[in-house]
């Protein structure tokens, strides 16, 4: 072994300092203190009418709410002028979406961000949406801009299927990338094709999963209508709130602090460890627009 | 032969029914290896990876206006990892289908033979319910022969065990997942070992601690893996094998011939040790 192992002793060692928060300490998984800085600022979004009576997005109203959003995050009140400061009309666009079956990203989300993107001054055809076909597709290959968009949920391997994690089809090999309940994930964003070219993390919180089942980790009954977006810059700020949400949701439902499992370090150690953003809840700014019932945090 | 055939010539599209309760079968089943199986499963893959899984047939079923039916059938090439990946997922309660089963949120899975089985409903109705049973049903009868399970299991002591709660495992990724002991391989743990993780209750049945049993190949690597544990779990205990923990609680590991045996969580050092000597193979009993 080429450095000292961390195990459940240490743990236990800085419990006896500080309680436990969900079974985890960050930063000791990198044995590194962040350090001070400004703080990231994360906007939170949610509307009662985001979803129909069947559990549909509205297409509108996730205009509205991704506009609320970008509108608050970088401090201009029209939503174009706001999408022009971080997308120019030069840039090839790459929209980096989800696909998975149960909950997806959502038809209503990617058009609702490549409208801003259009009205930015991006022609369509410099516009890709793209999940698992990214490495094959011309507009991901050329890209010089991301908007990474993703829901939010429980995952079988990395604990959360966050935002970090969302640039894993980014390479060939998956799988390279699994050990240690997918701990390095935040290397994927040090790929010539992320690199630098991410301009806004959208974390969808519609209807999240706070836990999973059997094989494909899905069942309806761990599903709950949230109706939010969680924006901003910084996508480990993001996941790291979304996560307090996940965390706070299966508290709520099941009447005790359950962790999740497998722990989801990914994203502590994209902030500890590689430096991607930030992951501390004293290190974000976190606004909270729309609807509050059930806000959870 | 398919169907109910010898323990190495099941046919799996054979196994699982093509009509059940007016479900019916899509054109194609999907077959999958170790390779592709994140294709259909995402990272979870990795979950049957490390129990050596050797092909996933999956099968959907519809009907219509109805919620969607899947089945997905395991073959894990042994009883034993068939029993360890069901060991996995314990939620739930238990439909007396298989080997060992679980229903829970319109998921039915369980175990049989070198088979692990998941059933599930896209939507839980009490008619989809119904059907979930009954596709179970069907697919148990059609593998038929019952598997062994792993050996280690019977080598836990009884007394306080709590029996439903047992996990088998092979990796340290696993045995991570459900009870971390350290971000790295400490146990030496890889494909050619068997471990279990086992609940135990205390008398007074409130106290819960956790037995972690290891089988190795062999005697020298089993006393390689007590040393490396010991050095990066326990330094402090300076060969006296157990210690009291920052939680207050009692770690003790032992070692003998194949087997380690490390107690975590125990609320004094004797249980750890009465824990310990009654582990019960009588060839490799730990003391």
């Amino acid at each position: 072994m080429t450095r000292k192992a961390i195990t459940r002793r240490d743990f236990l060692k800085a419990a006896s300092v500080v309680p436990l928060a969900g079974g985890f300490v960050p930063a000791l998984l990198s044995g590194q203190k962040t350090e001070t800085a400004a703080k990231v600022r994360v906007v939170l979004v949610r509307d009662k009418d985001a979803l129909d009576a069947n559990g549909f997005p509205q297409a509108e109203v996730i205009q509205k709410m991704l506009d609320q959003a970008v509108t608050d995050l970088l401090g201009d009140k029209d939503p174009v002028a706001a999408w022009k400061k971080i997308i120019k009309p030069a840039d090839i666009v790459g929209i980096k979406t989800n696909a998975w079956r149960y909950i997806p990203t959502t038809e209503q989300v990617e058009q609702a961000i490549k409208r801003r993107v259009m009205d930015a001054g991006v022609t369509e055809d410099r516009i890709g949406i793209d999940d698992r076909g990214v490495l094959r597709n011309p507009v991901f290959q050329n890209a010089t801009a991301l908007i990474n968009a993703r829901p939010a949920r429980t995952h079988h391997w990395s604990g959360m299927g966050s935002l970090i994690k969302n640039y894993i089809m980014f390479v060939p090999s998956p799988a390279a990338y699994h050990p240690d309940s997918c701990a390095d994930l935040a290397i994927l964003w040090n790929l010539p094709l992320t690199k630098g070219k991410t301009r806004l993390n959208v974390l969808v919180m519609l209807t999240p999963l706070f836990h999973g089942i059997g094989p494909h980790h899905y069942s309806k009954d761990y599903v709950w209508a949230y109706n939010g977006l969680i924006v901003s810059l910084d996508p480990v700020a993001a996941d790291a709130t979304g996560l307090r949400i996940l965390q706070a949701k299966r508290r709520e439902f099941f009447g005790e602090d359950r962790p999740l499992q497998p722990t989801p370090h990914h994203v502590y150690l994209a902030d500890t460890r590689h430096h991607l953003g930030v992951s501390g809840e004293d290190r974000i700014e976190l606004v909270k627009l729309g609807w509050q019932e059930g806000l959870l945090i | 032969m398919p169907g109910k055939a010898s323990n190495q010539d099941f046919d799996l599209s054979s196994l699982i029914p093509k009509e059940i309760m007016g479900w019916k079968a899509e054109e194609k089943d999907r077959l999958f290896n170790p390779d592709t199986i994140f294709d259909y499963i995402d990272g979870a893959g990795e979950v049957y990876r490390s129990y050596n899984f050797k092909h996933l047939l999956a099968r959907r079923l519809t009907r219509a206006g109805k919620p969607a039916l899947v089945a997905d059938l395991f073959d894990m090439g042994s009883a034993k990892d068939a029993f360890g990946v069901f060991s996995h997922d314990l939620e739930g309660e238990d439909r007396r289908i298989g080997q060992g089963s679980n229903y829970k949120g319109g998921l039915l899975s369980f175990w049989k033979n070198r088979f692990f089985v998941s059933v599930y409903a896209e939507e839980e109705t009490e008619e989809t319910r119904k059907a979930v049973f009954e596709l179970g049903k069907d697919i148990e009868a059609a593998i038929g022969v019952e598997g062994k399970m792993p050996d280690i299991i019977s080598w836990l002591p009884d007394e306080g065990l709590v029996a439903d709660k047992v996990r088998f495992f092979h990796t340290h990724l696993i045995l991570n997942y459900h009870f971390f002991v350290s971000d790295q391989n400490i146990f030496l743990l890889d494909a050619e070992t068997d471990a279990v993780l086992a609940p135990y209750k205390d008398e007074a049945g409130k106290a819960q601690y956790r037995l972690l049993l290891i089988s190795y190949p062999d005697a020298d690597k089993a006393k390689e893996a007590h040393k490396s544990y010991t050095e990066a779990y326990m330094p402090d205990a300076r060969g006296a094998g157990v210690i009291q923990t920052e939680d207050g609680k009692w770690t003790m590991a032992v070692s003998k011939g194949t087997l380690l045996g490390v107690v975590f969580q125990a609320p004094s050092e004797s249980s750890a040790k009465g824990l310990l000597s009654r582990i019960g193979d009588p060839k490799k009993s730990i003391e």
